[in-house]
């Protein structure tokens, strides 16, 4: 026991250490951008490993639940003069509480409804943003000013690092938790679960709008940082993107689907000359994962180093 | 304009438009009914029978259209069974935890798998297959194309050789055997690993012959699929999860829904985007207060 806690301080501590490094050393502000994406994806493949790799629930809505949360922050400031980071709460508010209005409807779903369910509200929402143009600019994108008055990265690269290992700290505490029991519980078997005494009402819907809120997070940090958002980030491949790299990582794995979010952001970008190539393999390498080795493949590296699953 | 004309022009639009909707549609539900998996790759199913059309039809050429239609199935035929040996196979065996969510997750990865596949192959440019046949049918002031209606025609007679063969040939028999319980089907001598292949294979060639009919009317893209695949759900949900007449039904009924609905909007890009914001909807409501849809089995 006390060898596993001083083996997950060296890899946490390790890779907060290195994290909060890089950009002595890399200085380049195109390659730190590629980093902040990458956190920004590893947060992301953190959401959705939350969300069914624990709780069992299979949704599409992680990047609508994102944009709204974005369009809600941009919208506010381009219509009213409310300060910048009152946006950003109502932001992360709004997509919490649709989060929590979806986690409701859904409560009866099993098996693959939820993920037809959240297919269509996600294509839905991204038709009206593509229609309603007047407001939202439509596929020209809509402009949100950025968190810094800098250009440099720097400043951005660090924001994301905070908000991933804080995003993480706390999905893990509530995953290592009684709630992540509960999660677990139902993931198995939710009549055993409920005979138990789990209220499984209760824990779906906390588990819908625990992953709401950090996709809300993620949601603003995505619109202030590229400072353009437009639906067509919504496509529902940028969510085959995010459970394909949860799924590679290691989906019943917080901490290995994050790491599986960072890296394959990583690789995608650096091997950008291939074109859509690189995404060929991706959905190759998805397929051969899922068939034969549906851990993940970062998971079982993270049991052996560790000595313990997450 | 004649109101009364542009709405009959609308549902005649809509009707046959509908026919190509309920033939892909019924590929999802006879795969959910046997198989009891929703393809997520249906729409890429779609998109690669267009896509094999026109690579026979205009690419090597010399070739008339109804053959590429025929090639597409084909094509899908050996790709479908392809993929359920190697993919879907284990989960039918009982090998793999979680049977839902990998269905979802191996249908799904080949869907993103075929639309980049065919991105980095074909590029991003739309391409169109030569008509079936010039010129159209006039109604008053409208007119229908002739690839339309040969279209639906086509899917029409698609659908009824379809039914015919499940309700009288030995094959279809042992698919609805097996659809109902699998475990008594075996007993009697049916190998239910066969038919789901079988089942898996016919229902991919459905939706690439539907994308192979359409390939004369709209371009096909790579991610041409992706809203054909989501209409399919809406369909196969409304018309009842593994419910055949329901899908037919169901095809018929959003094809309406959609032209008559965008009639009701005056303006008009606005009319053609929110044209599948309606099947949305109704998809919404059935799911939330009849999530067995209207042929469906109650769960």
């Amino acid at each position: 026991m006390k060898h596993i806690q001083i083996r997950k301080y060296i890899l946490f501590g390790g890779g907060i250490l290195i994290g909060a490094l890089i950009p002595l050393v890399v200085t380049s502000s195109y390659w730190l951008h590629v980093f902040a994406m990458a956190y920004f994806y590893g947060l992301l493949a953190a959401t959705w490993s939350f969300l069914d790799g624990y709780a069992g629930q299979f949704s599409f809505g992680n990047i609508a639940l994102l944009l709204i949360a974005g369009y809600t922050s941009a919208l506010l400031a381009k219509f009213t003069g409310l300060p910048f980071f009152l946006n950003l709460i109502i932001g992360v508010i709004a997509s919490t509480l649709i989060g929590l209005i979806i986690g409701l409807l859904c409560l009866r779903f099993k098996g693959a409804y939820l993920a037809l369910f959240t297919i269509a509200f996600a294509e839905g929402f991204r038709i009206i943003i593509n229609t309603e143009h007047q407001i939202t600019r439509g596929p020209a994108g809509l402009h949100a000013d950025g968190f810094f008055e800098t250009t440099s990265q720097v400043p951005y690269y660090y924001l994301i690092f905070i908000i991933l290992v804080i995003s993480i700290f706390i999905m893990y505490r509530i995953l290592k938790s009684r709630w992540g029991l509960f999660f677990m519980a139902i993931r198995e078997d939710d009549e055993v679960a409920s005979a138990l005494g789990v209220n499984i009402v209760r824990y779906k819907v906390i588990a819908f709008v625990v992953t709401s809120a950090f996709c809300g997070v993620a949601g603003v940090f995505y619109t202030h940082f590229n400072q353009m958002l437009t639906p067509n980030f919504g496509e529902i491949a940028t969510m085959g993107l995010v459970i394909g790299m949860a799924i590679i990582g290691g989906v019943e794995n917080l901490i290995a689907a994050t790491i599986g979010g960072i890296l394959l952001e990583f690789g995608l970008e650096s091997l950008r000359e291939l074109g859509a190539w690189r995404m060929v393999a991706f959905g190759a390498i998805l397929m051969i994962v899922v068939r034969f080795a549906r851990n993940g493949l970062i998971a079982p590296l993270y049991r052996k180093f560790i000595g313990e699953e997450v | 304009m004649h109101g009364l004309e542009y709405l009959f022009m609308q549902a005649a639009n809509g009707l046959v438009i509908g026919c190509l909707y309920a033939l892909m549609a019924l590929g999802l539900t006879l795969i959910f009914s046997v198989l009891k998996v929703i393809n997520f790759a249906h729409g890429e199913f779609y998109m690669i029978g267009g896509y094999m059309s026109y690579f026979l039809v205009t690419v090597i050429g010399g070739v008339n259209p109804f053959v590429g239609v025929i090639f597409g199935m084909v094509v899908l035929l050996v790709l479908g069974s392809t993929f359920d040996y190697l993919f879907l196979r284990p989960m039918h065996r009982g090998d793999v935890d979680r049977p839902d969510e990998y269905a979802i997750l191996v249908t799904f990865g080949l869907s993103f798998f075929l639309q980049n596949l065919v991105l980095a192959v074909a590029g991003p440019f739309p391409h169109r297959t030569p008509s079936f046949m010039e010129g159209g049918v006039r109604v008053g002031t409208f007119m229908i194309s002739a690839d339309r209606l040969i279209a639906a025609g086509l899917a029409l007679v698609l659908m009824f050789a379809l039914l015919m063969f499940i309700k009288l040939s030995w094959t279809g028999m042992a698919m609805r055997a097996v659809s109902q319980d699998r475990d008594a089907a075996s007993v009697t001598g049916i190998n239910p690993l066969r038919m789901a292949n079988f089942t898996f294979a016919l229902g991919a060639a459905l939706a690439g012959a539907s994308g192979a009919l359409i390939a004369p009317i709209f371009s096909v893209v790579p991610d041409v699929g992706v809203l054909p695949s989501l209409r399919s759900f809406i369909i196969v949900v409304l018309g009842g999860m593994g419910s055949i007449k329901g899908a037919i039904l169901g095809g018929i009924i959003i094809g309406l829904v959609e032209s008559l609905g965008a009639a009701f909007v005056p303006d008009i890009s606005r009319a053609l985007a929110y044209r599948s914001l309606y099947g949305l909807m109704i998809f919404v409501l059935v799911l939330l207060f009849r999530p067995r849809g209207l042929f469906g089995e109650a769960q």
